[in-house]
């Protein structure tokens, strides 16, 4: 009788990379709906345009590199979907083209792929688009939370996303609970920041902080776990240090792309932070 | 009753290491007839024979730990039992016992260590996964291992002691009641908590007493034991019996998982068939545990004084998902006991960065195996930092 030797544990949670990442496009599916119910065609337009180019896109680049195809982990998914969701339904639709196909090959394939890779696909997707066509990335309007309605059908909604707060929120309730998104960086940026706003006098612009696409950054954006710190101070000193950010480019930015910088900006720190914070084991001094 | 007491098997494997430490020396030799409870090892710790019988080798055999090591093989026959007098609590006397009746607790450490000042005692009934035999010891034998935690009380000076029980335990009902009369024995229910065996995350949990990186918890006065060694100490003192049984889980694929009460030394493919033999192919024979458990390439191991379970993997169970790249998601670093960075001392130990590994403590690593059983990317964590702590070793000899 022959039997299989492995090294411990020989039992492993059922949670595994690929039920992380669909598991966070399923918590997106609500708003998703959300944004096609408010905007219509062009925002089912945009959503599947964008999702079906950054697969496309991943498939490409990894055959012509040789590489093991990843598309089943649901990666390149995300990162269209995310996309998709932070443009204004008014976008012509070579702009989120440009922007998925840019989004898998710098950001995430020269970077090193999944898990390597430095500042968040998506978020530089965005930032190229909007340094490239700033007025075409321009909204139409711009939420501002007026009333209790707002928070589930936002009529201001200037980007897909920005179309109901309290569905975002589910689904982000959703990733927290599971773990799938930093719950330390989530709670402390977001604490911080609506703590922040009014003592620094700020307490006006609060209405466009409780959006939809804030909501997504803090969330699903920013506690992305790739680009935050590990360690478990580092990933307060993070939150704390993005709620820093966003309000200084609260203060000289536009509302939602100034979120995006802060987070972008705080991606750079995140190693810095890691090395600076890493802890004594127990018993340690 | 919970637990089942197994036939004796036709022949025991006695190693001569059944604890940390270096192997004892033989006192028997081929040919000798011993009887049960004959000392036939000694040194650091003492080791009994289990049965009555022939001794047949005395030979270099596999352990549970995966090594060979010299191992006293008895060919049982019935015989009379031979018995060590119980005797009177005094403080030299009990700590006299405790090493003649060869208690070893089930991480591989003596119970008493220093002869230093005891004021806690933190008995860990909590079980590790899937497994249940220091809950069935205590809804057996509570009153025997209440005297065996006051006996040990008396002899070290000991002012309080902690029983820890897992919530929802059948057992935390039966313990208080036991230690209702004792205002000094506190009975602490506590959600399932992994990995029970780190006796330091236990003294500065339960004892409050925070115990500096390379020391014990008997340096601050706490003793972190066991059920089974409470039931080792009360059977020592009054039945004068040494360690040659112990409480074995048998889980899985057999027919009927169960408690059982085993002879040292018999094989755990004996103690398998004696519960129903596996159900389907066995295709992992794992001992202790699913999660910090060693996985065996042979049913002809012995149970040893440290052993705590046996669990029998069949091939739907078996985890052989190829790993994926770390994605950074710090679930290992939540779920480290000991507050490292498995997912970095992964990444440095396979890229032979065995420096960096020694600076991120790789030898505190206690191998629980929670940080590979929560990695959403299926990584070895654990193989590769038991590499890196090789590396580590390897490299700090070389200088």
């Amino acid at each position: 009788m022959t039997y299989t030797i492995s090294p411990l544990p020989h039992v492993k949670s059922n949670e595994s990379v690929k039920r992380v990442m669909w598991g966070t496009i399923a918590a997106l599916l609500p708003i998703t709906i959300a944004a096609i119910y408010l905007f219509g065609l062009p925002a089912l337009t945009i959503i599947l345009v964008t999702v079906i180019v950054a697969v496309v896109t991943e498939i490409v680049i990894y055959k012509a590199a040789s590489q093991p195809i990843t598309i089943g982990d649901g990666n390149a998914v995300l990162i269209g979907l995310l996309l998709a969701l932070i443009m204004p339904p008014s976008v012509p639709i070579w702009v989120p083209i440009i922007g998925a196909a840019f989004a898998i090959a710098v950001p995430k394939y020269i970077f090193g792929g999944t898990g390597t890779l430095v500042f968040h696909p998506a978020l530089v997707g965005f930032a190229f688009l909007l340094a490239a066509w700033p007025t075409l990335m321009g909204t139409g309007s711009t939420p501002n939370l007026g009333g209790f309605s707002d928070l589930f059908l936002e009529t201001g909604a200037g980007r897909l996303v920005e179309a109901s707060p309290a569905l975002v929120l589910l689904g982000g309730a959703f990733v927290l609970y599971k773990k799938y998104v930093d719950r330390r960086v989530a709670f402390s940026a977001t604490i911080l920041l609506l703590l922040l706003m009014p003592i620094v006098g700020m307490g006006s612009q609060l209405p466009y902080v409780l959006t939809g696409g804030y909501f997504l950054g803090l969330i699903f954006l920013a506690a992305d776990p790739v680009t935050t710190p590990a360690t478990k101070r580092g990933r307060l000193v993070y939150g704390i240090m993005l709620a820093g950010l966003i309000l200084i480019q609260l203060y000289f930015n536009t509302y939602f792309a100034g979120m995006c910088f802060a987070v972008l900006m705080m991606n750079v720190f995140s190693p810095l932070i890691d090395k600076n914070t890493i802890p004594k084991p127990i018993g340690g001094k | 009753m919970k637990i089942v007491t197994i036939k004796t098997p036709d022949q025991v494997i006695i190693p001569l290491q059944q604890h940390d430490g270096a192997v004892c020396d033989s006192l028997v030799s081929v040919g000798d007839i011993v009887s049960v409870g004959q000392l036939i090892g000694d040194g650091e710790f003492r080791i009994h024979s289990s049965v009555s019988g022939e001794v047949t080798a005395v030979s270099e055999l596999p352990h549970p730990t995966g090594k060979d090591v010299l191992s006293v093989v008895i060919k049982t026959h019935d015989g009379e039992k031979s018995e060590i007098e119980p005797v009177e609590l005094s403080t030299g006397k009990i700590r006299r016992i405790i090493r003649e009746a060869g208690i070893v607790e089930p991480n591989g450490q003596p119970t008493l260590r220093t002869k230093g000042d005891i004021n806690t005692i933190v008995v860990n009934g909590t079980n590790t996964w899937d497994l249940s035999s220091s809950e069935a010891l205590m809804l057996d034998h509570p009153s025997k291992i209440v005297y065996g935690l006051k006996a040990l009380m008396e002899t070290v000076g000991a002012k309080k002691a902690f029983i820890i029980i897992e919530l929802g335990s059948e057992a935390l009902h039966v313990m208080r009641t036991e230690t209702i009369p004792d205002s000094n024995i506190k009975v602490i229910a506590t959600p399932r908590y992994y990995p029970p065996g780190t006796e330091n995350t236990l003294a500065k949990k339960f004892a409050k007493k925070k115990v500096p990186r390379g020391s014990t918890p008997e340096d601050r006065g706490v003793i972190v034991s066991s059920i089974a060694a409470m039931k080792a100490i009360y059977d020592a003192l009054c039945d004068g019996e040494p360690m040659i049984k112990k409480v074995v889980t048998v889980a899985g694929a057999v027919g009927s998982p169960r408690d059982v009460l085993v002879d040292i030394g018999a094989p755990i493919g004996h103690v398998i068939k004696e519960c129903g033999g596996c159900s389907g192919t066995p295709v992992k024979i794992i001992v202790n545990g699913a999660i910090p458990g060693a996985a065996q390439y042979s049913d002809e191991v012995p149970v040893i004084k440290t052993t705590t379970g046996i669990l029998v993997q069949t091939e739907s169970n078996i985890e052989r998902e190829p790993p994926a790249p770390c994605i950074n998601c710090a679930w290992c670093v939540d779920e480290c006991p000991i507050g490292l960075m498995p997912h970095l001392l992964y990444g440095y130990a396979d890229s032979a960065q065995f420096d960096k590994c020694a600076e991120l403590y790789i030898g505190d690593c206690v191998e629980c195996g929670m940080c590979a059983y929560v990695c959403p990317s299926k990584l070895p964590l654990v193989q590769i930092i038991r590499y890196g702590k090789h590396g580590v070793a390897e490299m700090e000899a070389s200088e």
